[in-house]
Parts: C-alpha cells; sequence; structure tokens
C-alpha cells in the first residue's frame, strides 16, 4: 500500500512539474510552481528528511509565492507582461531531457555512497540532531560561508538600486485599510510565527527544526506584517537592520576564531561547551537569516521610476 | 491501521489532483489562487496522516505549511492592487483603476 502512496505523490510532482514548464501563461506557472513546492516537502516529509521538507515547506509557502506574484504583478503594472505566443524550442527541450537522463543514468551507474557512520561522533558535537551537527559542527565551515553568501545575494540585490534611490525606503510602500482584515491579520500571525520560529530554533538542536527553518518562518511573518504596514518599510542606512544583517556572520566567525585560540583549531568547538556555543550560533544566525530573507523578498529600494 | 492511514493519504493525494486540475483550467486567476490554497490545505492534512504513519515531528511541517500557506493569497491580492501594494478593502482611489483590475482578474 505504501508504494501506491510514493506512486502517486511521484506521478503528482512529475505532473505539477510538467504542467509549470509546459503551459501557456506565467501567472498559471508561478501557481503550478507554489504547489511544485508543496508537493516536494511531502516527497521529502516520505523520503524521511524532516529537516529538508520544514525548509521546502517555509520557503515555498511563505516565500517564493510571495515573490513570483510580486514580480508577476510588477510585469503586469509595467505593461511587459503580454504572453508571447507559445513557442517549440525543440534544441533547448533535447538538452534539458538529456541532462535528466545524463543525471538518472549518473544515478543508477555510481555505487551506493557509504554514508558515514555518526553514532560515534555525535555524543561529542553537543547536539541530538545529526543535521544541526554536521551543519554547525563537524562541517562548520560550509554553514559559515553560507551565511555570508547569503550577505553576498543581498549586497547583489542592492546594486540593482539606482543612486537617487538609495536612501528611500526599500521594495514597494504596502498600505491597508486600518482594522481590515490585512491589517489584522499582519497583527495575528506575527506573535504565532515568532513562537513558532523561535521554537524550531530551540527544538533544531534535538529534533526537526535549526535556524534557517526557524529563521525562514520568522522572515514570512515580518513580511506579512510589512505588507500589512504594520511595521515600516526599512532603509538601507538604518543602523539596527544593517547590524542584524551581520550579527549571525559576526558570532559565528568570533567563535571561529575562539575555537583558533582556545580549541583545536578555526571553528572547532570543545565537546563540553559544543551545546550552549552551538545554541548561540544558531541564535544569532536565525536573526540574520530572518532579516536577510525578508529584504531579499521585499527588494532593492524603489523610487517609483518606471524602468527603461 | 496502518492501510488505513495509507488509503486515506492516497485518497487526500487524490484530492489533491482534483485541485490541481482547477489550476490547469482557470479560467480566472483567482481560481487558480483559490485551488493552491486547497492545495496548501489539503497537503497540511497529508502531511498530518504521514506523521501518523511515520514520525510526529512532521507535525512541525505540517504547522509551518498551515500558518504561512495563506501567505500567498496575500501576495496575490497585493499584486493585483494598482500600485501592487495596496489592499482591496481600501477605498479605491479612482473609479477606473478599480475596473481594470477586476478586468485582469476577470482574464487569467
Amino acid at each position: 500500500m505504501s508504494l501506491v502512496l510514493d506512486i502517486a505523490l511521484c506521478a503528482l510532482i512529475l505532473g505539477v512539474g510538467l504542467a509549470t514548464v509546459a503551459g501557456h501563461g506565467v501567472f498559471r506557472a508561478v501557481i503550478f510552481f507554489i504547489t511544485y513546492g508543496l508537493l516536494l516537502a511531502i516527497g521529502w516529509a516520505r523520503l524521511g528528511a524532516y529537516d529538508v521538507a520544514l525548509a521546502e515547506a517555509a520557503i515555498s509557502a511563505g516565500l517564493t509565492g510571495v515573490l513570483l506574484l510580486a514580480a508577476h504583478g510588477r510585469l503586469r503594472r509595467l505593461s511587459a507582461a503580454e504572453e508571447a505566443p507559445l513557442r517549440r524550442n525543440l534544441p533547448a527541450a533535447l538538452i534539458a531531457t538529456g541532462v535528466a537522463l545524463a543525471l538518472g543514468w549518473a544515478w543508477f551507474a555510481l555505487p551506493d555512497p557509504a554514508a558515514p557512520d555518526l553514532t560515534a561522533a555525535l555524543p561529542q558535537s553537543g547536539v541530538g540532531n545529526p543535521v544541526t551537527a554536521v551543519l554547525l559542527n563537524f562541517r562548520a565551515w560550509d554553514t559559515l560561508l553560507e551565511a555570508i553568501i547569503l550577505l553576498a545575494a543581498l549586497i547583489g540585490l542592492w546594486m540593482l538600486a539606482r543612486d537617487r534611490a538609495w536612501n528611500e525606503p526599500l521594495g514597494l510602500q504596502y498600505h491597508a485599510r486600518a482594522g481590515g482584515v490585512m491589517a489584522s491579520f499582519g497583527r495575528v500571525l506575527p506573535p504565532i510565527g515568532l513562537i513558532f520560529g523561535v521554537y524550531l530554533v530551540w527544538a533544531g538542536a534535538e529534533t526537526t527544526g535549526g535556524a534557517f527553518q526557524g529563521g525562514t518562518v520568522l522572515a514570512a511573518v515580518c513580511l506579512v506584517s510589512l505588507m500589512a504596514g504594520v511595521l515600516p518599510a526599512p532603509r538601507i542606512a538604518q543602523t539596527a537592520w544593517r547590524a542584524a544583517l551581520v550579527f549571525g556572520p559576526g558570532v559565528f566567525l568570533l567563535s571561529g576564531v575562539a575555537g583558533a585560540i582556545f580549541a583545536q583549531g578555526f571553528l572547532a568547538l570543545p565537546p563540553a561547551l559544543a551545546k550552549p556555543a552551538i545554541v548561540t550560533i544558531e541564535a544569532a544566525l536565525t536573526l540574520s537569516i530572518a532579516v536577510t530573507l525578508v529584504l531579499l523578498v521585499i527588494g532593492p529600494p524603489d523610487d517609483g521610476g518606471q524602468d527603461a | 491501521m496502518t492501510i488505513w492511514l495509507h488509503i486515506l493519504a492516497i485518497a487526500l493525494l487524490a484530492s489533491l489532483g482534483g485541485a490541481l486540475w482547477r489550476v490547469w483550467r482557470g479560467p480566472s486567476q483567482a481560481d487558480r489562487m483559490m485551488a493552491a490554497q486547497l492545495i496548501g490545505t489539503g497537503g497540511v492534512a497529508v502531511l498530518m496522516v504521514l506523521a501518523a504513519l511515520q514520525d510526529w515531528t512532521l507535525l512541525a511541517v505540517a504547522f509551518a505549511l498551515a500558518t504561512l500557506a495563506a501567505l500567498a493569497a496575500v501576495g496575490f491580492v497585493k499584486s493585483e492592487s494598482p500600485d501592487g501594494a495596496g489592499d482591496p478593502e481600501e477605498a479605491p482611489p479612482a473609479t477606473e483603476l478599480r475596473g481594470t483590475v477586476q478586468d485582469r482578474t476577470r482574464n487569467g
């Protein structure tokens, strides 16, 4: 019976993926892509990768949909959304099919990877969730660079701002009727999301959760507050927002340097201090990830000028 | 018990297929958006059944989806307003702007 369930799920994922690229119309493709992320989250859950399922669900439901729908709305306002007639691009289809087949062949041709056995090392990592242990202890170097890449992506996005718009508030100036549905939603959802996000970070040490998942939930509810007009739009020049951006990578780097001075090496955590160190780094990273994701979704400062 | 949970999960997935048909057909953008919301709700249900089947920590994934699935609808309503940042509950700035929004929404 579980085979039927898996086949049904795979059929849905493949069908939605096909409908996203094959269907006519940008809006329909956007909606299919949102549902695609949701089905992928169910797929990861089915595979037992609960942390990935959580990240996929939070990102696809909370951030990607808002981003793509806002992009579609902006294209429409610029009258650039006139649908081009559907043109069959045979070379692109052939290349894409070839890449898919090659990847599929590589999957079956490669020997089964020997997953490193974490059971011996896990007690020394300070946390009970193997994913968190790998991300923040055994392979902390990768996570540090990922946190910095997120920052670099935001700076790259801000490069798109025009000079005269640099001091303007970021993104669109959202407004809603005071006391209306949107304004109430912007006040009701954030407290729930705040508790849930903090829970995910705290629980991530032992079970499903983590800094990225918690940060994404916090970013999503912060976005709701911004879109409801409850929070004023941030500006690039505001020190608090900038400090929140670099806080996580900064704490991570400092702990890495401390490891180099007092422990075995850069980013090394002594087992006795591992748990408090990991929770501190995760808390700082969560703040930075949340703020970076919010600023990435709302976009560069916009003075309302039309793009050429 | 497990077999019934499997059957329930398959039935829920099949109902997602019905909602996907509405995303494909439309015809209006609002139809597609509401179908996506229905798929979000159905996805929460599937995840809760999977939580009973596999591991109760999946309830955290279901809760994340339940909390955040409405954001896409918020993004849709915002992007449909004349300046991309408004709210249909607000008084329309001018009557002809309101007309264009409704026309746009109708032919998706």
